[in-house]
């Protein structure tokens, strides 16, 4: 079969199990208040399509925060860290212990600090924690993984350590980083969510708010539109990260070798 | 694959200083034992400005420790050397050593773009000295070809390249063709000889091959666990010319008994315990 025609293969499954729901839906005569049909879910998208939108914005909004956060301070730690092996060994543990900590048990806390005058920053704050571990993990592991011959070469041109960093480390570890972001990508918008749920009632707007605030209200077609449109956002990020690991890699790396 | 073409460009090393060793040592404690490893004893060796000597001996003799010693990446623990400015010294490694997400022309550019705060060069000076040494080694068509697009033996040919543009009195080469076919190596050794001979620098090559050392070298040093252990001087035909170098002296007498002689002083049994 064409390569093209292989391509719309997900859309084609997407389709027939849409066609599945809404015909099971009144088939079956499930309450709408229990499962509605795609159809009903696309009226509640669009009689609700401002409100909706505008808390797309504000999720939208803080994991982009949280991520352009997760992409500074992962990086610069590990620069740090990959320069001085004593730092490293003083504040990895409180890295980890930071990671490894559920988030929803840290955020309460992080709203009672900074959430009573300005919640989004809260917010931006408990996603971030979510994203930056495999940020700062990948480039490590990416730039610790350089060739030890590449060093030497830059020894003999006499490189200095900025030198170093910026003609080989940084571009060496391209790879890593970029499958580093990919992940904190996914997991900006998990912290997003997350934060919002803790946020709870009135703190936030989100996409997440919409999905409490309608299950209250018994509003199921309308929490089925916020999830498709937190999941839309989700697939747009993800497929954006992979855009650019495409647009960055394709003309030098190996994994790109047989996709001319 | 395309040739050199000796002639096609102006001199570029100028001469260089003599490099001696005297008493050369390097030792290193060794993991989890007081005992310390001895990878390089008591050598003692002069390299005159110009010459061209082979290092030969079996993996795991220090040949290669050696190089890096001439090169700075270490230090000796013992004896003395020549100082050398690392500015003088070109190094071609066993593999092509390149930064793939960089051209040809841009690996080959980018010591001098490092070494620029020091050398002071303008923009026009480093892209006459990049192509000149992708000239040398006959791959000025390939410039903006990206290292992945590149045969072995091409790559091998810009990092040598990218060890020429520095213009290095000094050019130390640690095993480079040894991984490529044999008939890839033939053609690249020819080239090799062919520069030296037009610009005489000094090149000291680390090679387990017989054949190489005895077919490019004035001279080969055999190494045996970590010690300087016989001193062969090849001798080439008075009458030889550059343009049929590469063609006889494959099939010379000279060629044949400077390969006997290096195998002989391989095999002999070693004077130390080992």
């Amino acid at each position: 079969m064409h390569a093209s025609l292989l391509r719309l293969i997900p859309f084609g499954v997407g389709i027939a199990m849409l066609g599945i729901w809404e015909l099971s839906v009144h088939l079956t005569q499930v309450p709408i208040f229990v499962l509605p049909p795609p159809s009903a879910i696309g009226d509640a998208l669009v009689d609700n399509f401002a409100t909706l939108m505008g808390s797309l914005w504000v999720t939208l909004r803080i994991t982009a925060l949280a991520f352009f956060w997760a992409l500074v301070s992962g990086l610069t730690l590990a620069i740090i860290f990959t320069r001085a092996r004593l730092i490293e060994m003083a504040l990895y543990p409180y890295v980890v212990t930071l990671q490894v900590t559920p988030v929803v048990a840290i955020a309460p806390l992080i709203l009672i600090w900074v959430g009573f005058d300005h919640v989004d920053r809260a917010l931006v704050i408990i996603a971030w924690i979510v994203a930056f571990f495999p940020m700062l993990t990948n480039a490590v592991q990416g730039l610790r993984s350089t060739e030890p011959q590449l060093h030497d070469v830059m020894t003999l041109a006499g490189a200095s350590w900025w030198q170093r960093l910026y003609y080989l480390e940084l571009p060496a570890a391209l790879p890593a980083m970029l499958t580093g972001a990919k992940i904190s990508g996914g997991l900006a918008l998990i912290g997003a969510v997350v934060a919002e749920f803790v946020a709870g009632s009135g703190a936030s707007t989100g996409l997440a708010w919409r999905i409490i605030e309608a299950g209250n209200r018994l509003e199921i077609a309308t929490l089925f539109a916020a999830l498709a449109l937190l999941s839309a956002l989700g697939i747009a990020l993800f497929y954006a990260l992979t855009l650019l690991e495409w647009l960055v890699l394709r003309r030098w790396h190996d994994s790109f070798a047989n996709t001319k | 694959m395309t040739r050199i073409r000796p002639h096609s460009v102006p001199h570029l090393v100028p001469h260089g200083p003599e490099l001696a060793l005297s008493r050369l040592g390097l030792r290193y404690p060794q993991r989890g034992s007081e005992a310390e490893v001895v990878a390089l004893r008591d050598i003692t060796a002069s390299f005159p400005a110009g010459s061209f000597t082979a290092l030969v001996g079996p993996s795991g003799c220090g040949k290669s420790s050696l190089l890096r010693l001439l090169a700075g990446l270490l230090s000796p623990t013992d004896g003395e050397m020549s100082a050398v400015t690392q500015s003088d010294i070109g190094f071609v490694f066993q593999e092509p050593t390149l930064l793939a997400w960089r051209s040809v022309y841009e690996n080959v550019a980018l010591p001098l773009k490092i070494a620029n705060r020091k050398l002071g060069l303008s923009a026009q000076e480093i892209d006459t000295r990049v192509s000149e040494a992708l000239a040398l080694v006959g791959l000025d068509a390939r410039a903006k070809a990206l290292p992945r697009e590149l045969s072995g033996g091409m790559k091998m040919r810009v990092s040598l390249a990218r060890a020429l543009a520095k213009r290095p009195p000094i050019l130390l080469m640690d095993e480079p063709f040894a991984a490529l076919d044999e008939l890839t190596r033939f053609r690249l050794d020819d080239d090799l000889r062919a520069i030296w001979q037009q610009q005489k620098p000094t090149i000291i090559f680390v090679t387990h091959s017989v054949t190489e050392a005895a077919y490019l070298a004035e001279r080969a040093l055999v190494m045996r666990a970590g010690t300087l252990h016989a001193e062969i001087k090849i001798e080439r035909p008075k009458e030889e010319r550059p343009e049929n170098d590469a063609d006889n002296f494959r099939a010379a007498p000279n060629f044949h008994a400077a390969c006997a002689a290096i195998s002989e002083a391989l095999a002999e049994p070693s004077g130390r315990a080992s």
